[in-house]
């Protein structure tokens, strides 16, 4: 037990305080960077001078998938400050004692009223479920602009706090295929703000531009004038005109001194000697070299990208609040699996069919892999549908062929399992979900995914789409 | 009719002192240098090229063993759209260890981003540009200053060359190791353009093709052509290159044949060129050429008539050939003409038709006798044939005149400097220092 200096109307016990029917909880330097005991707590409040320390707690929070973590309202006291987007931009408010813990309780108050209002329904892709999330944060903090902001930590040179925070630094080029996304749907709406260019191999941003000889590609060069001299018409680089022992210059053709530029001699041109490859060359390539992965690449080769200003569109005000639906053509083209209304056709056909023969038992199943997300994080867009793919040849490998598979969204799936009780597509489900962890575990790095699924009996009496909904549910809930 | 007579009669009854009298112009001067010399210079060329074939096939098997590297070298202004057809007809050349560097003199068009792609693309080997012009000497000079080669080709952009022109103009440096500098073979690739083309066509077979193989022969050879000319490096390092022009060509070799070296003609290495298609741009052409014999012949290498210790008797001979026959001659054509003037009046009427038939019949006989002569031939004789009736007026009437103006404009007016075939700034300086 820990008690601090507050003032007396205030009691912190064990980093809690309760003020104004809220439950705080404060981070301090000392505390557990595990932030799941979290989850029960109203908002938080991170007591510490180490911005770095500050950092890591809210890249955890608020790059968290579930938007119990990543709505929580964030406040920082004995803030040290700093210039890291994130830290700045990503906090609902600073204060300086713990008297201003009214102010606070306010802006938490609120916060979680607009989080109250908020429709969780899933959405179909990694994309759409990234975009909703900062939709989600945007519409409980009244914010109308993702706005990019210059940042040395970004692999790209830019950062969007709002989102960034989900991903690496390293990772920052997927910000923008996330917004790109998201202002393909409709959902944002961009303000040219810049133009960078990314590397080829590895997207960095930080490029060092060159001049390079265009024979070896080396950045070794020295440039001289051309001296041409009018009467003998010589022309040469300035050090053949320069005389060594009185530093004068004359001509090596005619040996006549130089006297006037433009009455005599003139310089129309530059001329560049690689001092590597030995040879002259007066159009040298310009060449940028990525400081990341040192890849040499030609100008021309280099991605370029638009830094944009995102605004909200209306569809976009409106599906913060309400969610949307996006197409998630992405999980419906994934073989093996089908799509989500053909699946309930199906299902209403299997219904049909045991409705005549009692008894046959059917099931139907329904799989979410609950930190998903995390993993399309670092694997982006190809990565998602690779895994989708490799979930879907297990799963199908492991069940009958008569059973059908289709996605709902990049992290959950429903199965109709066909002439199998309970306790059979209990069994099944277990073995799938023990295969799918394995098979993630040794494919990235021992990563640890969590899944959760449910099984229900299928009722002949019931529409395929009310006993999907009460699946879901039970799962959720 | 009647005249025809009378002029037959008239001719007839001429004797061979009186025929000799009236026509000495053409007996003294144009027979005996333009078809005697000429024809037996031909034919001792012909008979010692057989003594001379082994030579030659161990200097071309000595060149192919050795490959030297050669700096092909395409100065221009304003010549970019030329540079990548120049560029492919060189891919089919037999000799291929060479440089291709390209030197635009300040060009207002396209020419450099077109000649920075081939360079990029690795098409030429080095493009040097120079953003003020400074003219087509300097151009020369800027690429002879990076050539890396052992020899210097000197090309121009808008010429094509057949596919063994390069190997056959070296050949020659390895046959005789005197030889400082070759000229190539040059003909009229757009002959059937226009009359003006076709003259011109039929001149370049009488005074490059069989002229040059004769004055080659004799020793006296004065301009290696910057279509297409090669150099051993060495020698022009020496010199500092080219100076200013007009007339640079000619300029470049009298300076090798005063270092010492010789300059020979090479026939088999032929390059094809665009003329000049009206004669108001040939007038143009010719006016710049004609000045320069004055500005350089007379003015700037009058040292070579002078004995002194690098007095050389071939240079001499040279000279004074280039001078009498087209300085010293074209005057005295004029004062044959008052020799008839005044001294056969009466008849003028039948001496003119009658110079005209003598010189078209040298000028067919010449066509016909020396046809056999040449390797190339761009069509067959039957073409040229009806053009050549007038070649007496172009050759001997229209180009006499252009020379006595492009005389007068130089000596009198020293016109060479004022023409803005070289900018005004280097104009200034050689005419401040008499070069």
């Amino acid at each position: 037990m820990s008690l601090k200096v507050v003032p007396q109307s205030i009691e912190i016990r064990n980093n809690k305080i309760e003020f104004e029917n809220l439950l705080f909880f404060i981070i301090d330097s000392t505390s557990s960077v595990k932030i799941e005991p979290l989850i029960g707590y109203d908002a938080i409040i991170i007591d510490s001078k180490d911005a770095d320390f500050a950092k890591l707690i809210l890249r955890k929070i608020r790059g968290h998938y579930n938007p119990e973590f990543y709505l929580k309202p964030i406040f920082l006291i004995n803030y040290k400050e700093s210039k890291d987007p994130i830290l700045q931009n990503m906090n609902d408010g600073i204060i300086h004692s713990y008297d201003q813990l009214k102010d606070i309780a306010d802006v938490a108050k609120q916060i979680f009223l607009k989080t109250t209002q908020l429709d969780y329904q899933l959405v179909a892709t990694f994309e759409a479920q990234m975009v909703k999330k900062v939709l989600n944060y945007m519409y409980t903090r009244d914010l109308k602009t993702l706005k990019p902001i210059p940042d040395l930590n970004s692999a790209i040179g830019y950062t969007y706090p709002e989102i960034s925070v989900n991903f690496d630094s390293a990772e920052e080029t997927q910000v923008l295929e996330i917004l790109g996304w998201g202002e393909k749907e409709g959902l944002i709406w961009p303000d040219f703000f810049e133009r960078i260019y990314l590397c080829n191999n590895c997207n960095g941003g930080f490029l060092s531009y060159r001049e390079v000889c265009p024979h070896c590609n080396s950045s070794n060069s020295s440039a001289q004038d051309l001296v041409h001299h009018f009467p003998c018409a010589y022309i040469g680089p300035l050090s053949d005109f320069r005389n060594t022992i009185d530093n004068s210059l004359t001509c090596p053709k005619c040996n006549k001194a130089l006297r006037h530029i433009g009455v005599d001699y003139d310089k129309p041109s530059i001329i560049h000697h690689c001092n590597n490859c030995d040879k002259n060359f007066q159009d040298f390539f310009v060449k940028a070299k990525c400081i990341s992965c040192t890849q040499d690449i030609e100008v021309q080769y280099l991605i370029p990208k638009s830094i944009n200003i995102y605004k909200l569109t209306k569809r976009g005000r409106t599906a913060a609040a309400n969610g949307f639906l996006s197409s998630g053509r992405e999980v419906e083209d994934i073989f093996g699996a089908i799509s989500m209304p053909v699946f309930k056709t199906l299902l209403h056909y299997e219904i049909e069919r045991i409705k005549d023969n009692t008894e046959q038992k059917s099931s139907i199943a329904i799989i979410n892999i609950e930190n998903i997300l995390e993993l399309y994080k670092k694997t982006g867009k190809k990565g998602e549908k690779s895994i989708l793919e490799n979930i879907v040849n297990l799963v199908r490998e492991n069940i009958r062929t008569t059973d059908f598979i289709a996605f709902e969204n990049s992290s959950t799936l429903y199965l109709g399992l066909i002439n199998c009780d309970y306790l059979q597509s209990e069994a099944d489900l277990l073995n799938l979900k023990t295969l799918i962890e394995k098979l993630i575990r040794n494919n990235f790095n021992d990563f640890e995914v969590k899944i959760n699924f449910k099984v229900k009996l299928l009722q002949p009496f019931n529409k395929s789409e009310f006993q999907l909904d009460e699946l879901t549910k039970e799962l959720f809930d | 009719m009647r005249f025809l007579d009378e002029f037959i009669n008239y001719m007839s009854s001429v004797d061979a002192a009186k025929l000799f009298r009236m026509f000495w112009f053409f007996f003294i001067f144009e027979f005996f240098r333009f078809f005697l010399i000429e024809i037996s210079t031909i034919i001792f060329w012909k008979f010692d090229s057989i003594f001379r074939k082994k030579g030659i096939a161990d200097a071309r098997l000595s060149l192919l063993k050795s490959q030297p590297l050669v700096s092909i070298i395409v100065p221009g202004r304003n010549e970019g759209k030329h540079i990548f057809k120049l560029v492919n007809s060189l891919k089919e050349q037999t000799y291929q260890n060479f440089e291709l560097i390209v030197i635009d003199d300040g060009s207002d068009d396209d020419t450099a981003v077109i000649c920075r792609n081939l360079e990029h693309n690795g098409m030429i080997n080095a493009f040097y540009r120079n953003d003020v012009r400074g003219g087509k000497a300097s151009a020369a000079n800027l690429g002879l200053r990076y050539a890396r080669g052992e020899f210097i080709v000197h090309f121009d952009a808008d010429c094509s060359y057949d596919r063994d022109a390069i190997e056959n103009i070296l050949v020659p440096f390895f046959y005789n190791p005197k030889i400082g500098a070759v000229g190539g073979n040059v003909q009229v690739r757009n002959y059937k353009e226009s009359l003006c083309a076709t003259l011109q066509a039929l001149e370049y077979y009488d005074t490059i093709s069989i002229g040059r193989i004769t004055t080659s022969e004799l020793g006296i050879y004065r301009v290696i052509s910057g279509a297409f000319g090669a150099f051993r490096k060495e020698a022009l390092d020496r010199l500092g290159g080219w100076d200013i022009g007009p007339g640079l060509d000619g300029d470049i070799t009298v300076k090798i044949r005063k270092l010492g070296y010789v300059i020979h003609f090479e026939p088999t290495a032929v390059c094809q060129t665009s003329v000049p298609v009206t004669f108001n741009r040939l007038i143009k052409q010719r006016l710049r050429w004609d000045k320069s014999l004055i500005r350089f012949r007379l003015r700037k290498h009058r040292d070579v008539f002078i004995p002194n210790d690098s007095f050389r008797f071939s240079n001499f001979i040279s000279f004074v050939e280039n001078v009498t026959y087209n300085l010293i001659l074209n005057v005295k054509w004029y004062f044959y003409l008052l020799d008839m003037l005044f001294n056969f009046t009466s008849q003028l009427v039948f001496i003119v038709p009658m110079n005209i038939v003598l010189y078209t019949v040298n000028n067919f006989m010449k066509f016909l006798v020396f046809s056999p002569f040449r390797d190339r031939k761009n069509e067959g004789i039957t073409y040229f044939l009806i053009y050549i009736p007038l070649m007496v007026f172009y050759f001997g009437y229209f180009l006499r005149i252009v020379r006595t103006t492009a005389y007068i404009q130089e000596i009198f007016f020293k016109a060479s400097y004022k023409d803005n075939w070289n900018p005004a700034k280097s104009s200034r300086q050689a005419k401040a220092l008499k070069l």
